[in-house]
């Protein structure tokens, strides 16, 4: 502890400082959780420009949205991005699954932390390819 | 010193967190609950409407338990949004009023956006 905060600030518990914690599952989950669910506004940014562009072609207010909007979502990039996407929104799903879990009062144990850490972790990465492997394999999205 | 300094801190506090937070605490679990559900339908709807054009996507939203299941998921999203990102706003700049209500206004502006868009499709 280094010094207290100053009498303004609010003294709370903070989350894992990333420069000062050893590195271990649970801790490297937490920094995820947070990334991942700062990674996912960024989602609902775009299924909401989604929503605009369909409003507007139809309501005749700008015809050329949906095109607009697909000119980038379709795009090779926008495609990237739709993946990162997947994987944060995936990994932050199980990840809050995981808090659930645990604010319930169960999976303290050490092991079962450690273990519980993992499945979410894994789990997440194995929703985001199994999703893009059917969308490859039903020929929905190509390359 | 940090002991003295949290006794002070919370004989301050207790009083207020007595009516204060839980509900915050609650709401946080509860919009994730919801949103589990709500983002899976959503995944899976966006698996449906992928590379099916313009006419599918707008049958979709056309849809009244679509539309609703949509602007459900849009006010409970933003809402956690709200909270998450506050989240970090009191961890990393404890002091700044400006972020909180940037967050908000944030929040509240991409509500507008998916709202007003499932309207006027809604609408057309």
């Amino acid at each position: 502890m280094s010094k207290p905060p100053s009498t303004e600030a609010a003294y709370r518990p903070l989350s894992p400082h990333l420069q000062v914690w050893k590195f271990h599952i649970t801790m490297f989950t937490s920094i995820l959780h947070r990334a991942t669910g700062i990674a996912s506004v960024v989602g609902a940014v775009m299924v909401a420009a989604w929503l605009l562009a369909i409003g507007l072609t139809a309501s005749g207010h700008c015809p050329e949205a949906y095109t607009l909007f697909l000119s980038f979502a379709a795009s090779p990039f926008g495609l990237f991005v739709w993946f990162g996407l997947t994987l944060a929104g995936f990994i932050h799903l199980t990840g809050g699954l995981r808090h659930l879990i645990w604010d319930m009062g169960l999976g303290f144990r050490i092991s079962s932390a450690n273990a519980l850490a993992w499945w979410s972790l894994l789990g997440g990465i194995a929703l985001t390819l199994a999703f893009w492997a059917v969308l490859f394999a039903t020929g929905k999205v190509v390359l | 010193m940090v002991d003295s300094y949290l006794k002070q801190r919370s004989a301050k506090d207790w009083k207020k967190s007595e009516k204060h937070g839980a509900g915050e605490w609650l709401a946080e679990r509860w919009t994730s609950v919801a949103l589990f559900f709500l983002t899976l339908w959503a995944a899976w709807s966006a698996f449906g409407l992928a590379n099916q054009g313009y006419e599918a996507a707008l049958a979709f939203v056309k849809v009244p338990l679509n539309a609703g299941l949509l602007a459900a998921t849009f006010v409970i999203t933003m809402w956690h949004t709200y909270m998450g990102l506050n989240a970090n706003v009191l961890d990393y700049f404890p002091n700044s009023r400006a972020l909180r209500l940037l967050n908000l206004l944030f929040c509240l502006a991409v509500l507008a956006v998916a709202l007003g868009g499932i309207y006027l499709a809604f609408k057309a």
